[in-house]
Order: C-alpha cells, then structure tokens, then sequence
C-alpha cells in the first residue's frame, strides 16, 4: 500500500463499483481500519482481510480476486470500465433474434426443430404487437384473478376469532383493579401466498411463445408476491432480476441482454439438473407452485431427464406444465420428453399465444387451488 | 485471551483443534478486532458452527447459541414473560388480600423475565470474558427476524418496555452461519465480516481427521481425504463435508484393518452420501474409483 491507504482503498471501492458490486462508506472505513490489523507485507493477509470485508457473496469473489490483482499487483493507473453497449443497441436480444427469423423470410409457417410446424398461431409474438395489442395483452393478465394458494407460516398474529391464546397480551390487558376478570387475546398462524417459480423453455422450437409468455411471467411477477423467473435451452438462467424492472419492455430487453442462449437446443433434463442443485433448496419454503413452459422436444438425456424431473416435483408443492401444443385437439403427449415428465405433473395446460393466454388465465382462475 | 496477529491466532485454533485457512484466520482475525460479527457462509458440514465453538474455548467465555427456525420470534430469540410465575404471582397477591391494589409492576419486573439467547448474551458479556453468540443456520429464520437481528447486532442493547433498556456492558463475539437455502439481506451481510468456507484441501483435511480421530492409521487418513475430495469432484446432489468425513473416519477405524477396500467403501457409503441418487451414482461410477 502506498502511503494513503484511505484513498486507495477509495479507489479500489470505485473499482469494484464501477464491476457492479456495492461498497458502503461504513465497509470502506472498516477495509482501511483492516489494513492495521494485518501484516501488510503479506499480500495473502491483505487480500483476505479487505475480500472479508468487501464481498457479501460467494459470486463476487472471482470479480473481487480481479479486481485485487489488477489494482494491487500494478500501478493504479486508472481503467476504463467495461464497454457498456449504446441505449442504441439495447434492443433485447428477442428482438434480435426476431429479426433473424425476420430476415429470412419465414412467416407463421416456419419450420424449426418440427414442433411447431403446422401449428396455427392464432396470436402473435409480443414482439410484433402494436402498443393497441400490446394494451391489450396487459388489460388480459392484470384482470387475472388467480393466484398461488396461501401456506401457514409459523409466526402469529392477533385475531379474535383465533385459537391459541396469546399469553402476552392477555396478562398484559388482564391486570388491572379487577386483576381476577381476564380476557384471553386470542392468536392465529399467518398466513402467505405460495411462491410461483416459472421455467421457461427458450430453445429455437420454443422461440415464438417464449417472449409472450416471459411477459405472462413479467405481469405475475408484479402482481403476486413471491414469483422467480429463469429461463433455458442449453443452460440455466434466473432472470427474476431482470423482470424485476416496472416496463415490460425495459425488463424484456434486459433479460434478453442476461440469457445467453437464446433459441439453441434443449436440454431440459440438464436444466432441471441445474435448478434441482442451484435453487431448489432456497425455493422450498412455503410449498411453491413451479409452471414449467415446454412443449416437451428435448435433445438430452432422457434418463436425467426422469430423475430430475421427479426431483423438481418432489421439492415443490405442485407442478404446472404449459406446453403449446397442448391447446390443440387432437393433442397427445407424443414427444419422448413430455411422455418422460407427464407422470410427475400435476396440471398440463396449452400456452401459446394471447387466445391461449386468455384460456391459461381463465383455467387457472378455475383451478382447485 | 484474544490473539493479538494473525499467526498467534492461527495457532490458538489450531491448539483448539480447528485446522483454518489463512483467509478464514485473517476473517475471524478482522471479526475479533473490529468488533464485528463474523458471518460464515458454505455448505453443510465444513466445520461453520464449530468456529463459534472453538472461539467459546479460546476465549474462555460462554457459548450462547441461538438456532434458528422458521417463525422464530423474539419470545424465543429475545426474551419472554414467566406466564405461569405471573399467574401465581397475582394468585399469592389476592389471597394476601391485597387483589385489589395489585399492579401491572408487581408482576412485570426482571425476575418474571425469561432470558432467551440474544437477552442472554447481552447480560452475560463483560469487558474481561465476551460471551461468544452463535447465530446458527439464519437462513432457516425468515426475513422479519433478519431486520431485527439487525437492530440488535448495531448496538447490543434491548429495550424492555415494562422494565427499561439492557446494554451489554461489552459487545459479544458473534458469529452467523448460513446454509444459503435462502439468500440473507445485504444489509446484514455489510455489517458483517464475510467469509465463505470452502472444502479443505486433502492435505488439510488429512490433519483434521488425524487430529479429530485419534487412533486412525496415517495412511487411512490421507486415503480418506483423497477419497473426499474425488467424491465431490463427481457430479452429486449433495457432496458430502467434512462432517461426514470424520463419521466416516470414526466408522471405519471400528471396521477397518487395514486399508481402505472397495468392499468396505460400499458398505459404509451410507455414512457419507445421504440421497439414494446419489450413491447410485458412486455406485454406477464404481466405489474402486474411491479407493484407487
């Protein structure tokens, strides 16, 4: 350290900033006051102090090693932040691969993967909707009524028609000139709304639902309490922070600009995979109700695909899977993939366009929670 | 006594028995002298609640332990009124014939109080022997107890409405565990001393079985570690932690003469893997794979 540790570490708070992470001055004081506690001729001792103080989660520590190596290894000249793209270029990647699609002349009619070949969309991508339709489509899933049922928490709340007394206020409230005539305040469990945690399948057989129904996703997200999003073809992605944004087109964008890999193979059973280990024992408070969106064509292993399914339906209380298909009439569950999952889900359900949006909305508002 | 360097300190642990990285050393190093809590974050088993443990005996002080659960309230976190000794207080008062002066103060007083571990370890930390608070799987506690616990970690003082406000007179030494089946706030994390506990390397943990099972062969012991640490190479739902490591040291120098044999592996894997998919996985790789 260089004599002004007060404003290196100033600096090197910018730098971490300035990689997305966040520094309070509170952290900045304690980071400078570490460096007299350790032996700040051992690098070792050094980085460990100020990574103990800076960093407040296991996926900071590689921005965090970087960032350390860069600023304390060489001159702290200062670095020019990572290119941020041009509001120009924010369009989603949505957009973009629409464009893709767009350009090379396909229709209603475009084949890909086989799923959805002769399928007749009878709605259209929220990508091509005008902001009429685009009104229109919000009115549709804000007069939604459904939603997750409600599970007992284990903490108390004040209700006359309860059934547990509630010693503390009673004696509280019993004590008095007449200390022998008591009332018993009475106390009941709260209740909360079930998580909904929603998996998109994005992968080219998926592409033209995927976006309409991550604005589904987008609107739930808004209206209930609990919703997690991710999305996947090759790889899991949790995009809840994304949506978290008020503009669904904003929020679109960004979880356009988050997922990687849009419109590639599916590998559902590998997804799951990675749910089951990443999320599924931080998402299984409360029973959640999880809506998978897949029409089932899966280029993975099959086997996996059994076990993982079986496992995501274990760790949630109740399993949805829309898949497009699904609305038509003569619809069987054909596709290895959907025969492999079916015996674990509870609902199966047609998601594939603003009619099969109206439809979903108003099965689900029927449905036996 | 508090170590006053980090190497001073890395040695009373290890006198302790707890074997720590330099970085987890420097975390409750900082987390001593700054008066901070430490918050341990990793996966279960790698030895998180053990450092509040080994911190109680280094210091002398009680270990007060707080574990959390779902719904865990402040009558269980922080204190509680004595109901049945406030019934029989007001039961003692009328048939002195005095029912009809009695007052809400005569039963609301610090020995109608039930201590619950936070109140606990305010009261009993004092400037020569801090009391060592261990906060313990705070990820099983809900978000409403997080906010509170974060008033109290800021200045360690409660105050009880019918009775006053409790200062400790010198802040306890806290340390937080996490399994992160949730994520815990920011706002809490920041007032802490981070630091994520990773699998120890073999060599390490080599010397943690040594010096935990007494009596296991040296080389059993570096066969395990290795064992371990290829067990969480593979692709499983739950690796196993160190944990599990020393209850399989413990079960094997009970069965074993001699080295590790496949056979034995397969027949104790129970002890270390416990999901079926999991030691079918071991088993469809092959358990000589462990061994080799």
């Amino acid at each position: 350290m260089g004599p002004g540790p007060v404003r290196d570490i100033a600096t090197f708070a910018d730098a971490l900033r300035s990689r997305g992470m966040t520094v309070t001055p509170d952290q900045m004081t304690d980071m400078t006051r570490s460096l007299g506690l350790v032996d700040p001729a051992r690098r070792s001792q050094v980085h460990a102090a100020l990574r103990s103080l800076a960093v407040t989660d296991p996926s900071q520590r590689e921005i965090f090693d970087e960032e350390f190596d860069h600023f304390f290894s060489r001159s702290h000249r200062s670095r020019s932040t990572e290119p941020k793209g041009s509001s120009l270029l924010a369009a989603s990647a949505v957009s973009q691969v629409k464009q893709r699609v767009g350009d090379e002349g396909t229709d209603d009619a475009v084949t890909h993967d086989g799923a959805s070949a002769v399928e007749n969309v009878s709605g259209r991508d929220i990508a091509d909707l005008d902001d009429d339709q685009l009104a229109e489509a919000r009115r549709l899933v804000s007069a939604m009524f459904w939603r997750p049922t409600d599970f007992r928490t284990r903490r108390w709340v004040l209700d006359d028609a309860g059934r547990r007394p509630d010693m503390r206020r009673t004696l509280h409230a019993g004590v008095g000139p007449e200390g022998d005539l008591m009332r018993l305040e009475m106390r009941r469990r709260r209740t909360r709304q079930r998580p909904l945690i929603i998996i998109a399948d994005i992968s080219g057989s998926m592409e033209r639902y995927a976006d309409l129904f991550l604005f589904f996703a987008h609107a739930a997200q808004h209206r209930l309490e609990h919703v997690e999003v991710f999305t996947f073809s090759t790889r899991l992605t949790r995009i809840t922070d994304d949506l978290a944004k008020r503009d669904a087109r904003t929020a679109l964008a960004s979880a356009g600009r988050t997922v990687t890999d849009w419109s590639g193979g599916t590998m559902i059973g590998e997804a799951f995979a990675a749910w089951n280990r990443m999320w599924s024992r931080r998402m299984a408070r409360g029973r959640p109700v999880a809506m998978i969106l897949s029409d089932g064509w899966d280029c993975g292993d099959p086997e996996l695909l059994a076990v993982e399914t079986a496992r995501l339906a274990r760790s949630v209380g109740s399993l949805i899977w829309l898949n497009p298909l699904a609305g038509r009439t003569d619809y069987t569950p054909a596709t290895r993939g959907m025969r492999t999952v079916l015996p674990h889900v509870d609902h199966l359900l047609p998601a594939a366009s603003i009619d099969d949006l109206r439809d979903l909305v108003r099965l689900l508002d029927t449905m036996a929670r | 006594m508090i170590p006053s360097t980090v190497e001073e300190l890395g040695a009373a642990l290890e006198g302790h028995d707890y074997f720590a990285s330099e970085d987890l050393t420097v975390a409750i190093h900082l987390a001593l002298h700054l008066g901070r809590p430490l918050f341990l974050e990793g996966e279960a088993g790698v030895g998180k609640t053990e450092v509040a443990k080994v911190l109680a005996r280094l210091n002398g002080g009680e270990l007060i332990r707080l574990q959390c659960y779902e719904g865990l309230d402040i009558g269980q976190a922080l204190y509680e009124w004595d109901y049945a000794r406030q019934m029989l207080e007001i039961r003692l008062i009328e048939a002195r014939g005095e029912g009809s002066k009695v007052d809400a103060r005569d039963i609301m007083s610090r020995e109608f109080l039930i201590a619950r571990p936070l109140l606990q370890a305010i009261e009993r930390s004092s400037p020569s022997q801090r009391a060592v608070l261990l906060v313990d799987e705070l990820d099983r506690a809900d978000e409403e107890f997080e906010a509170f616990l974060l008033e109290i970690l800021s200045d360690f003082q409660v105050s009880i409405p019918e009775i006053g406000t409790v200062k400790a007179e010198a802040p306890p030494i806290v340390v937080l565990t996490s399994n992160r089946t949730r994520e815990i706030h920011d706002a809490l994390k920041r007032r802490c001393i981070y630091h994520w506990i990773d699998y120890p390397d073999p060599d390490l943990e080599a010397a943690i079985v040594r010096r935990k099972v007494p009596g296991i062969e040296e080389e059993l012991a570096g066969t395990l570690a290795t064992a371990m640490a290829r067990l969480r190479d593979m692709d499983l739902f739950k690796p196993p932690g160190v944990a599990e490591t020393l209850d399989w040291a413990e079960s094997l120098r009970l069965l074993s003469h001699g080295g590790l044999t496949s056979g034995l592996v397969d027949q104790t894997l129970g002890v270390v893997l416990k999901y079926k998919d999991d030691i079918d996985v071991v088993r469809g790789l092959g358990v000589e794979q462990l061994v080799r």
